[in-house]
């Protein structure tokens, strides 16, 4: 019996040590907004926040999580960059099929949480190891781009 | 009482598609408050609390057509775009046609729902007038409330939905007139793009049921292999395994989770008989289809003496354009659940597919388990992407298979990566041979483009020996060649229908991306070696009467002119480039309805190999009536991705009978930082009514850009995919 903390609780699970995070949020706990795509890095789809920085939860062993923290994409209205990006995503419309954007918008609360008004450049970076195959890329570049401006103009203090 | 049934059918585009409206009188009503509403027929249901509730039959893959069918419907009903919710229909017997394809949902909703709407309003208004004694041509029904302007009177929906559920449904009850301001032509967030933000979006993967199992399968690893022998009775007693079977498709281990089930899967150690597609090997095929392009085909369309005289016009151009096999690879691999149950009567399956054609699905896994139709349930989730590969069934028989075996449990079969570019139904490699005529004077004299390709056939299995030599079938599949808008006098297209190992299917845009690929790359070399501006050249060949008539599609010539000159326009196509960069441009009828035309904008590097960036891609579209913008400049984004995926690596390549791709980074797809700015435009709509967007943004992107490549480096790029690394 392993436990996992996922976004602020920690889980029981009872896996084997080399099961990826991946499956046992998506087919143990429940957590289906995390998504496979490719099993090996390549797409992105399955990101989740490890300690506020995004990782491959496909490539990520049940015994590496111990001593960290996970944060889903159900879960990223429980900060406020999250709530931002969730914001830009509606008001640019942003979505298409919609199966790639967890794991962009995990990405994107990773990037702005570490650059405040990120440049194309470093926004394409972020995205540079994600798939989208329906085109949403202009719209995802916008909404990082709107959701970084409404976190810089909204007056958070400190510890909230 | 007696139930009144109404049928209003209309026929679909390519695929067949059939909407069918039932009409079902609120007398059927049990009694209970839920069912106290109106129920004109299967599709719409407004109820006592003023919530609209519209059935759709269409699979929603990415292309927002929850949101846009949801839009008509609202604007002609009057109704509270935030009271309107959609629901998913499922196969039965209101709903035998379903089907998702041809970009034709929107196209062929439009009148019906529009119907729908309008009926239902009247229903709403008649009641209203009756209470308030006035006249029903003085009401009016906008917001979710109908109205009385002189009395001032008003109510809501809700309040009259009860009462007007006893109305019979008007016949040809008046259409709301197309106006501004409303619903229809606003900016509308699509209706699932919260689910999708906050993770809570259900695709097929993620259907969750209880005592659910979990399924991996191993297929042949070539083409047409077969099964020999494997290891169960070591994978039975693996972590996990709950069962390992063996189905048509291959050996299925079922597991408590997914990745078990892959890991155990892994361990299968199965033998395989290569079968009669072993030798299969791409490069061989590309260079066959090459050969073949030299040989005359079966003639799809002749204007005056076809390519007869081309041999006496004294100037000529020649060229041959190869084009590969491509995978949809949706991001969202093939998957479905399926629960198979044992009741009196027998078997009983439920299943949960992300599908294109969920009536395919249910007459399918009916036939596998020889179980009556009706005992088979469908229902259908969100696709994560479709481009027409969820037009297949096959993932969903292996589902069904797969529960049988595990009779009670539902059974998710999920498809790894390597599984969805293994098992594919391709987009086939083609080869095209073009050729041109002009007279001294600089005048196209004759034009020929023949095309070789094997062919998908939608409904299943091979096309038969009868459709490969039949012109109609053929001309019918080959949009982008016969349906050639420009005008020369003489004028020849040929199809070589060429059988391959591989498995061929409908792809996004279908038959055009390669043939318009070719088509519009070579006209840019006519232009080039008529010393003619591509556009002023392409406005001098659409000069002709201003429609034709190519087989059963009429193309609007002066529709496409005038794009042209907007899109010569919007794009700046005259103002100079610095050295390095280039403009290009391609355009098209998309199946004789949507009007399309791109410019590219390129940087290439010196050197006969330098690299290609896409700075910028400016698009004029005449779709008719745009329904959502939102949604449709999403559509050209889309477009533009797709077609920039297929031009820069993402063929698959196969290598004894199977392909070589396993994973995203062996065909490279575009990523974000890959995507050049797109500008939409849509032509002002004087058509009245939608036509489709999701695959006519598709097929003209590539040559546009090709061109732009020419314009700014001299190279002529008449292959694809295009090394750029």
């Amino acid at each position: 019996m392993r436990s996992v903390e996922i976004n602020g609780r920690r889980h029981s699970v009872d896996a084997p040590d080399e099961m990826p995070l991946l499956w046992v949020l998506r087919d143990l706990l429940g957590f289906t907004g995390t998504k496979y795509g490719c099993g090996a890095g390549q797409c992105g789809a399955c990101s989740v926040l490890e300690d506020g920085r995004a990782v491959r939860s496909c490539q990520l062993p049940l015994a590496a999580t111990a001593g960290h923290g996970y944060v889903t994409v159900e879960a990223l209205d429980t900060h406020a960059a999250g709530r931002a990006l969730r914001q830009a995503w509606l008001e640019l419309d942003v979505a298409q099929c919609g199966y790639c954007q967890p794991g962009f918008l995990i990405a994107a609360a990773d990037l702005i949480a570490r650059r405040p008004q990120p440049t194309d450049a470093e926004i394409d970076g972020a995205f540079a190891a994600h798939l989208c195959r329906c085109g949403t890329y202009p719209r995802l570049r916008q909404a990082v781009r709107l959701a970084a401006a409404t976190l810089r103009s909204t007056t958070v203090a400190p510890g909230s | 009482m007696t139930t009144r049934r109404q049928f209003l059918q209309t026929a679909g585009a390519a695929t067949g598609l059939l909407l069918t409206f039932r009409w079902t009188p609120a007398a059927e009503a049990d009694g209970n408050a839920a069912s106290q509403a109106l129920a004109p027929n299967g599709w719409l249901r407004i109820g006592p609390d003023g919530s609209v509730e519209l059935t759709v039959g269409k699979s929603e893959i990415g292309q927002g057509v929850r949101t846009s069918l949801t839009m008509i419907l609202a604007e002609e009903l009057g109704a509270r775009w935030s009271a309107v919710s959609v629901r998913q229909a499922s196969p039965g017997p209101e709903f035998q046609r379903l089907g998702t394809g041809g970009s034709g949902s929107v196209m062929w909703g439009w009148a019906n729902l529009r119907l729908a709407g309008a009926q239902a309003r009247e229903m709403l208004l008649t009641v209203a007038a009756r209470r308030w004694g006035v006249p029903l041509a003085d009401c009016e029904a906008t917001d979710g409330v109908v109205r009385h302007a002189a009395s001032g009177r008003s109510a809501a929906f809700g309040e009259l939905a009860v009462e007007a559920g006893g109305l019979p449904a008007p016949v040809a009850p008046a259409l709301r007139p197309l106006r501004s301001g409303g619903i229809l032509g606003s900016r509308r967030v699509r209706v699932d793009a919260r689910a999708i933000a906050d993770g809570s979006a259900i695709y097929g993967v993620d259907v969750r049921r209880p005592g659910q199992l979990y399924a991996s399968i191993e297929r042949p690893p070539t083409i047409g292999g077969r099964l020999l022998g494997y290891d169960a009775a070591a994978v039975r007693r693996l972590p996990g395994v709950v069962d390992v079977v063996q189905i048509p498709e291959g050996i299925a281990v079922i597991a408590t989770n997914s990745w078990q089930a892959m890991s155990a899967r892994s361990r299968l150690e199965a033998r395989w008989d290569p079968g009669p597609h072993a030798a299969f090997d791409s490069r061989d095929f590309t260079a066959e289809l090459r050969q073949a392009a030299t040989r005359p085909g079966v003639v799809t369309r002749r204007d005056g003496r076809g390519t007869d005289d081309l041999g006496a016009l004294p100037h000529r151009l020649e060229a041959i354009y190869e084009y590969p096999f491509f995978a949809h690879a949706a991001l969202e691999p093939m998957n479905a659940t399926a629960l198979v149950e044992r009741d009196a009567a027998g078997e009983r399956c439920t299943l949960w597919v992300p599908t294109q054609t969920p009536n395919g699905v249910q007459s399918r896994v009916a036939e596998r388990l020889g179980i009556a139709l009706e005992r088979v349930e469908v229902q259908v989730t969100l696709s994560g992407g479709g481009f027409g590969r969820r037009l297949h069934w096959d993932y969903a028989l292996e589902a069904a298979s797969v529960a049988r075996a595990a009779p009670g449990r539902p059974v998710q079969v999920l498809w790894t990566r390597s599984d969805d570019y293994r098992h594919g139904y391709f987009q086939s490699a083609s080869a095209h041979r073009l050729v041109a005529g002009w007279d001294d004077n600089g005048t196209p004299r004759a034009w020929g483009h023949r095309k070789v390709s094997a062919l998908h056939n939608a409904r299943g299995g091979a096309p038969t020996a009868e459709e490969l030599a039949d012109p109609i079938y053929l001309r019918d599949s080959s949009w982008g060649v016969y349906d050639v808008p420009y005008a020369i006098a003489n004028l020849q297209t040929e199809y070589v229908p060429r059988p391959t190992h591989v498995p061929i299917g409908p792809w996004r845009a279908v038959y055009a991306p390669s043939s318009i690929f070719a088509r519009e790359c070579f006209v840019d070399e006519l232009a080039v070696a008529l010393r003619a501006d591509p556009i002023e050249l392409r406005l001098r060949l659409l000069a002709g009467p201003s429609t034709l008539a190519a087989g059963d599609l009429r193309i609007d010539r002066a529709r496409l002119r005038k794009l042209l000159e907007a899109l010569r326009e919007r794009s700046g196509w005259g103002a100079a480039l610095p050295a390095g960069r280039g403009r290009g441009v391609a355009c098209e009828v998309y199946d004789g309805d949507t009007h399309v035309g791109y410019v590219a904008e390129v940087t290439v590097e010196p050197g006969p190999t330098g690299r290609i960036r896409v700075d910028r891609l400016i698009a004029v579209i005449d779709a008719g009536l745009v329904v959502n913008p939102s949604g449709a400049e999403q559509q050209v984004d889309s477009g533009v991705a797709w077609s920039l995926s297929s031009l820069f690596g993402g063929a698959v390549e196969f290598r004894e009978g199977r392909a070589t791709a396993a994973n995203f980074n062996d065909v490279p797809v575009l990523r974000c930082a890959g995507m050049p700015a797109v500008e939409a435009h849509f032509m002002p709509d004087d058509r009245e009514r939608p036509f489709g967007l999701g695959e006519p943004t598709v097929a003209t992107v590539v040559p546009a850009v090709l061109n732009a490549v020419f314009a700014a480096s001299g190279r002529r790029i008449r292959r694809l995919p295009v090394a750029n690394g």
